[in-house]
């Protein structure tokens, strides 16, 4: 069982991912379709603001435990000689890119016209981050961190579709609208999701090694675990583009209601998915 | 409520911790019974690393925390002196910070007769 301090990176790095992903992702579907969201944009723009905020708490605070994790105790969360002694790490790096590119997603929402590029940017730089400490890094292969960047927008891509699709879907004001997201989200999903899975599993191969693994260790069960939960999300997915989405675009008035619910549930999933990856990166060895 | 069922479940998984340890060897050795209690212990790692904290757990007596001294800066071998406390055993539990940044901890074992 892990210690408070293990489950409190935990909850750290969890925040961490929603924050990023959520608000490069809302960034991501205003960009590639502004019509569909445009009803939507005051709320995307706030959301997104809040997520970037709380990436950049969440940020802090993981620095700090990391803090922790070097004398045991709360006291290292604030000694100033632990910090400065992370800050001269790649844990440094990383929680740079983390402010830099929370602060820049933020920035971006307030800037007319060429704004979403400045997020985006924003956005990148941040889950650069991600590259830069951990068990990916420790592969040192350039291109794996690439195949990790890769992923991350995916996910990032589809995370950000889950809020302004299910808002559009329960105002019935906006059915059409949310027909024409769900529609444009599914056909650019069908190349970007497998993409991100293919991704996905190479980096699992690779940290990985050996399957037997995937059953006798803890970094392999919890692996295991994603995967399953994965193939609901995909199941999910499934149902709400070949389904939902049609009965909404046939102008079904209870439709609306139904994909909203679907994609409630799937947003369950993808955050019990977010954190099995979270202690997956924060507390778990690799089996080699 | 499921979600945290869910989460509960994946953290009871977790079981490898922060600990990326590499220490190849301790004097005294992990398990290792002796007649005196040394006047140093030391430490040899795999790899370059940072000491953070040191304490040592006499059976008797509340923990104490081992001054590092001028050992504070990435290396594979440390060497900090000890305070003996009679016999028993002694638990040296060690922090420190790899040059990638992974926090990592262990511990070993001595016992004096």
């Amino acid at each position: 069982m892990p210690d408070i301090w293990e489950i409190a990176a935990i909850l750290a790095k969890l925040m961490l991912y929603i924050g990023i992903t959520g608000s490069t992702g809302l960034v991501i579907i205003r960009t590639a379709f502004p019509k569909s969201v445009r009803p939507l944009n005051n709320r995307i723009k706030m959301q997104a603001a809040f997520l970037a905020g709380l990436a950049l708490v969440a940020a802090v605070i993981g620095f700090m435990l990391r803090g922790a994790a070097l004398t045991g105790g709360a006291d290292g969360m604030t000694d100033p000689e632990m910090l400065d002694l992370l800050w001269q790490t790649p844990v440094g790096g990383a929680l740079t890119f983390r402010l830099a590119g929370a602060a820049l997603i933020m920035a971006g929402l307030f800037v007319p016209r060429v704004g979403h590029w400045i997020s985006l940017a924003g956005g990148v730089l941040a889950m650069w981050s991600f590259a830069q400490i951990g068990h990916v890094p420790g592969l040192e292969q350039y291109g794996v961190r690439v195949l990790l960047l890769l992923h991350l927008l995916g996910i990032a891509f589809w995370i950000g579709i889950l809020g302004p699709l299910r808002a559009l879907s329960r105002g019935p004001e906006h059915l059409e609208s949310a027909a024409h997201l769900g529609h444009q989200f599914g056909q650019a999903a069908s190349v970007i999701v497998p993409v991100l899975i293919l991704a996905g599993l190479l980096m699992a191969w690779l940290l990985l090694g050996d399957l037997t693994a995937l059953a006798t260790t803890g970094y392999g069960q919890t692996l295991l675990a994603k995967l399953v939960l994965v193939g609901v999300v995909l199941t999910l997915a499934a149902a709400n583009k070949l389904r939902f989405v049609p009965a909404v675009q046939a102008g079904d008035a209870q439709a609306g209601r139904r994909l909203a619910r679907s994609i409630e549930i799937e947003t369950a999933v993808i955050l019990v998915v977010l954190a099995a990856t979270a202690t997956l990166t924060s507390v778990l060895t690799l089996p080699n | 409520m499921k979600i945290l069922t869910m989460f509960a479940l994946m953290t009871a998984l977790a079981t490898g911790a922060f600990a990326h340890s590499s220490v190849d060897n301790t004097t005294p050795e992990n398990g290792a019974t002796i007649a005196e209690v040394p006047s140093e212990i030391s430490f040899n790692f795999g790899n370059d690393i940072r000491l953070t904290r040191v304490e040592m757990i006499h059976q008797d007596h509340p923990s104490v925390r081992l001054d590092l001294g001028d050992q504070t800066r990435f290396d594979r071998v440390f060497t900090l002196p000890l305070q003996g406390m009679g016999e028993g055993t002694y638990r040296i539990e060690w922090r420190g910070l790899g040059m990638d940044g992974h926090a990592m901890q262990g511990e070993f074992s001595f016992t004096v007769e």
